[in-house]
């Protein structure tokens, strides 16, 4: 299967910051912006969920949630993106019911179903599975790195 | 950007449903204002205990609707191993994903973002003609489904015949 990996990998320790599209779904991370007011940064701090039905700010987490979360915004990271050229057979992202538009940005999952990269970084930050075939997307990902 | 997306998902599905209704349920909404309390009837499913029956039931979307899955009741009374007393609905579909204290359910059978209005109704529908009496929200319905059906038969009939007189 084809790989697209543009980005460097990080070390499990600086996930939380360096993750570019979770970043850009919370449109707030920590040291993102040098530029950013502080008082924006306290009022608009990022919310996450360390399990699907609890949705704690960041500044609550225990650190073994925190842990938990870093490695899972890696292991999205690690999920190949593009942009939405008209040009492939998925026309539409089940999870918003909206037509792919030309420039979307999308990711592909394992099991190669597309989904705009908002709708689905969301939903794989509470569980990672593909919410069409439900195949694991971590088990799915180890699996396609030992083949490659 | 005045309307977050799981009103505008939830205003597609609702003008979706308007122009081509699905067989065995109508939906609308509670108060036309608020596009997440949804009221929806159902038909008893033909062939089984509940035939002839109409059942209201309501359903309350959260804000992060599909990320997280709507809670579903049965405003009208229904005698139902996986319906409890006060009508809420207990499937696994409407179950959120994530470790499951229990072991009871896969993964697979839990909440996706992927269901829909008609998806859910669909899989209510088909648990009122098969009742799944491994985890019971109502333990004496599933104990009579179980031990005394005949029993099970005549408390269904009895809330059919109510439903009717209701509508």
């Amino acid at each position: 299967m084809g790989n697209c990996f543009k980005r460097a990998t990080t070390d499990d320790l600086s996930l939380l910051r360096g993750s570019d599209s979770i970043r850009e779904t919370f449109s707030n991370q920590l040291g993102s912006s040098p530029y950013q007011e502080a008082l924006t940064v306290q009022s608009i701090s990022p919310v996450y969920n360390p399990s699907p039905s609890v949705t704690s700010l960041v500044t609550q987490l225990t650190e073994e949630e925190q842990v938990k979360i870093a490695k899972r915004i890696g292991l999205i990271q690690h999920l190949p993106t593009g942009t939405y050229d008209g040009s492939k057979k998925a026309r539409e992202c089940v999870i918003c019911m909206a037509e792919f538009i030309v420039g979307d940005a999308v990711r592909y999952l394992p099991c190669m179903h597309t989904y705009h990269m908002r709708c689905i970084d969301d939903w794989l930050m509470r569980s990672l599975t593909c919410p069409s075939c439900m195949e694991p997307v971590d088990a799915a990902l180890l699996t396609s790195y030992e083949t490659n | 950007m005045s309307e977050p997306q799981s009103a505008l998902l939830l205003r597609k599905q609702l003008a979706e449903l308007n122009k081509n209704p699905v067989e065995g349920f109508s939906a609308g909404l509670i108060d036309d204002n608020d596009i997440y309390r949804w009221e929806v009837l159902i038909i008893g499913p033909p062939d089984t205990l509940y035939e002839g029956g109409f059942f209201k039931c309501h359903l309350h979307f959260p804000k992060e609707y599909p990320l997280r899955p709507p809670k579903m009741k049965f405003v009208t009374e229904i005698w139902h191993p996986n319906i409890d007393k006060n009508g809420d609905v207990c499937i696994s579909i409407l179950h959120e994903p994530g470790d499951d204290k229990f072991g009871y359910e896969k993964a697979s059978e839990r909440w996706l973002p992927v269901h829909t209005v008609e998806t859910i109704l669909i899989s209510v529908i088909s648990m009122l003609a098969d009742p799944n009496d491994e985890s019971p929200a109502n333990v004496d319905a599933a104990k009579e489904w179980r031990e005394s059906y005949s029993e099970f038969k005549r408390k269904v009939a009895r809330c059919v015949r109510k439903s009717q007189e209701e509508c």
